[in-house]
């Protein structure tokens, strides 16, 4: 378009891109925010990047790498070139999110409840109750405040069509909003002029609506209910996300150890003694809640606490066995769940799945490896897939072992041509396109669902590659969704 | 407040101390090493001593490396398997205001974030071999960057109380050692008796910013003079009275009725406090700085079995 920061942008052929059409103009939507943008030259762009990504280390915005030995902390990779969403495309989103959060919520509360979904045939009873995440001691359980799914990121890509289609829903314990409030923070410090144009709808709400939504559902419905921010602690990747939100909620950031549970009530060790808590928003896995009821071998937990959420007594949030409705191998039923409950047609598009469980898709699969993408259902972060287009004859046999031995730990997509959004490379100075997906949040309390307007959008740094998980090298954008 | 947070804003505002006080003493021994009439050994031993770090140090390096000033320096500077190490202190403080970043300002943070990354940093490393008054005084600099961010950006609630009761507790320990030099050095066993000359008496005040406030109150340096005045000035924030009257201060927000916990550690401050509110003469100087450095330890230990939920064992271990 110019000579400025975008010039000889060119999308990938075949994939959308977030900002410009084909033939490299801008999007009409987004001409004047683009423009604003382009007027940086390279060099005043990389020195703000540099300045970014100082600010952040010198903050302590940093995750711990699992398979880096020595422990480390790094900044999470960010791209101060935001990706845009234009109001139609958010509005679609918006309500397409809830939908789908409300429908999943209800097939919970079946699932541990009637189960009329099975009865129905709707579902095949055997992949629900067969899956490692159905938890049979939730059966009959109602949750404080009757909401399961308190937290919820919905993965989300976009085709070459332009259109969105749901990738996964993450319903257990998100995580990356934090970085999703600081990348506005940074945002609007280093591109004030642009933002200042895009009129952006703001996500610095976030921490007073979660707080809100947790104390909605908490069992005494008081408006001082104790809530606290359960982490496994400063080893954990995600600590600094804990940490960041107990503090902007202002509410305690409590380990294991600070809690306990006295007469199916449970209380946080203070120096002046223990005090009840009421809602415990916790963020640690599921096995490792209550060495009583999960993994008994465990020292981790709160021995008890399980007890205390089945009498009511507190509110998890998430609830314990959520885990079930965003299993890979029930995704593919989810359109299904929402017409079964809402009596709606669903909103969103989603990726078609073969369920190797299923025979006939699993002879599919078995024979197109070479063009699909094939998941374990029970990894997440990117671990534990084949990339078939990219794969080597020995990773194919492998999985072909794998998906013959236990079919129903498996499920293929077709890979779809992730759209692009224009990145910052820098080292070598220069904007180049790299592929995107998109995690909006959804918050739910009694009343129904609410999307925060916004969202983690997470990018490939590296030319071509289709996996954007931040495990996996891959870095994150701001997400401007425009009034 | 939660008892583990408790126990780590305690930590926190130890190990700050600790590190601020570790780069007062070491450039002000420099200074001392060129200035007054003592042999090197006299000058960097009792440094070595009175850190606790004799038997490790020379394990380590072996007894004639007390008289190389380069050597302790880098192992009370550097030194990570050096527990007390000014690098193992600041990152004890980040480690520590990492798992309470929620009660901690952001101003906190960042400062306590820098130091942490610049003393990991090459920069550090040539400062320390180009400039070494300026290396020790970054990190005292933003040592006390942190103190008063923490008064000036923190709400005064017992998060603060916390930090404060640790710094105040660990400075009480720290002056006692830092005075107690003195009497390590006479010990010195090289035959040569030290000169109890003004620039060691000098240094030791200057070693605890005391120089100018000594001057004012007193006029003429003696080594009678400047015990009392680092023991039992009411006055100086550094002086070991001020800091437990402190102490007990912050203790009284944290505990503000008899009814809820830590009697015991109440009743041992008091009693370290009375024994420090005397006017005459000190008899043994050397027995009543261990006695303080002894005795926080013991209080600290108390606190953290009282109100921080510690086993005893387990603050024993944390302790110098």
């Amino acid at each position: 378009m110019s000579d400025g920061l975008f010039a000889g942008y060119r999308p990938y052929p075949g994939a959308a891109d977030e900002l410009f059409l084909p033939d490299g103009a801008p999007r009409p939507a987004f001409r004047e925010t683009i423009e604003a943008i382009d007027a940086t030259t390279p060099e005043a762009f990389a020195r703000k990047q540099a300045l970014a990504e100082r600010a952040l280390l010198a903050q302590g915005v940093t995750f711990s790498v699992y398979a880096d030995a020595r422990g480390t902390e790094k900044i999470f990779p960010v791209c101060l070139l935001p990706r845009l969403v234009s109001p139609e495309d958010w509005s679609h989103l918006d309500r397409g999110l809830a939908q789908r959060v409300r429908a999943l919520g209800m097939f919970l509360d079946d699932v541990y409840g009637a189960q009329r979904i099975l009865a129905e045939g709707v579902v095949p009873r055997e992949l629900v109750l067969g899956s490692k995440q159905y938890l049979p001691v939730v059966r009959g359980v109602r949750p404080p405040g009757g909401v399961r799914v308190h937290v919820s990121g919905i993965d989300l890509i976009r085709d070459p069509s332009g259109t969105f289609q749901v990738l996964e829903d993450n319903l257990r314990t998100p995580s990356g909003v934090s970085y999703v409030l600081e990348n506005r923070a940074v945002s609007k410090r280093v591109l004030p002029r642009a933002f200042d144009l895009a009129r952006v709808q703001r996500v610095d709400g976030y921490s007073a609506q979660l707080a809100a939504t947790l104390r909605a559902c908490a069992p005494s419905g008081r408006d001082d209910a104790c809530i606290v921010v359960l982490t496994p602690g400063p080893y954990n990747s995600a600590y600094y996300e804990h940490s960041f939100l107990a503090r902007t909620m202002g509410v305690e950031l409590v380990q294991n150890v600070d809690l306990f549970v006295d007469d199916d009530r449970v209380w946080v060790r203070t120096t002046r003694g223990p005090r009840p808590v009421e809602v415990v928003y916790r963020r640690t896995d599921e096995a490792f809640l209550d060495p009583e009821v999960f993994r008994k071998d465990s020292l981790l937990g709160v021995p008890g606490i399980f007890r205390a959420w089945a009498k009511g007594n507190v509110t998890l949030a998430n609830a314990p066995g959520n885990g079930v409705a965003d299993d890979k191998a029930i995704y593919p039923y989810v359109p299904d769940i929402v017409r079964f409950y809402l009596s709606e047609e669903p909103i969103l598009a989603q990726v078609p799945t073969w369920v190797c469980a299923r025979p006939e898709d699993r002879d599919f699969v078995i024979d197109h490896l070479e063009e699909l993408v094939v998941k374990a259902v029970d990894e997440a972060g990117g671990y534990g897939m084949l990339m078939g287009p990219q794969s080597t004859k020995e990773q194919r046999a492998e999985f072909r072992a794998r998906v013959l031995e236990d079919p129903r730990k498996y499920i293929a997509q077709r890979r779809v041509e992730l759209s692009t959004c224009p990145t910052w490379i820098g080292e070598h100075r220069i904007v180049a396109p790299r592929r995107v997906d998109l995690r909006p949040y959804v918050l739910t309390g009694p009343k129904g669902p609410w999307v925060l307007p916004g969202g983690l959008t997470r990018t490939a740094l590296v030319e071509g590659s289709y996996v954007v998980n931040s495990s996996q090298g891959g870095g994150s954008k701001d997400t401007w969704v425009l009034k | 407040m939660i008892s583990r947070v408790a126990d780590h804003c305690f930590w926190f505002g130890r190990y700050l101390e600790r590190a601020e006080n570790t780069a007062r003493v070491l450039p002000v021994t420099l200074a001392v090493a060129l200035d007054a009439d003592l042999s090197a050994r006299q000058s960097w031993r009792p440094v070595v001593v009175v850190a606790g770090e004799e038997a490790g140090f020379v394990a380590r390096f072996g007894d004639a490396a007390m008289q190389d000033g380069e050597v302790v320096q880098r192992y009370l500077t550097w030194d990570r398997a050096n527990l007390t190490s000014i690098r193992s202190s600041i990152h004890a403080v980040r480690d520590t205001a990492r798992s309470i970043r929620e009660v901690l300002s952001l101003d906190v943070w960042q400062t306590v974030n820098e130091l942490w990354l610049w003393m990991n940093s090459e920069a550090a490393e040539e400062q320390f071999d180009a400039d070494r008054e300026h290396f020790y005084r970054h990190i005292r600099d933003a040592c006390l960057l942190v103190l008063g961010a923490l008064r000036n950006t923190m709400l005064h609630d017992l998060p603060l109380d916390f930090v404060w009761l640790g710094a105040v507790l660990e400075r009480a320990s720290q002056t006692a050692r830092i005075l107690d030099m003195q009497y390590h050095r006479e010990r010195a066993v090289d035959g040569v008796e030290p000169a109890v000359d003004d620039a060691v008496w000098l240094a030791l005040l200057r070693a605890c910013s005391g120089l100018e406030a000594f001057m004012q109150r007193h006029g003429r340096v003696t080594g009678e003079g400047v015990a009392r005045f680092l023991v039992l000035e009411p006055r100086h924030p550094r002086a070991i009275r001020f800091c437990i009257q402190e102490a007990r201060e912050r203790f009284g927000r944290i505990r503000p009725t008899p009814d809820l916990p830590g009697a015991r550690s109440a009743a041992r401050l008091a009693a370290l406090h009375e024994r420090l509110s005397v006017d005459g003469p000190i008899e043994d100087l050397h027995g009543l700085l261990t006695h303080v450095v002894d005795e926080v330890a013991r209080i600290a230990i108390e606190i953290g079995g009282e109100l921080l939920g510690q086993e005893v064992q387990a603050s024993q271990s944390q302790s110098q």
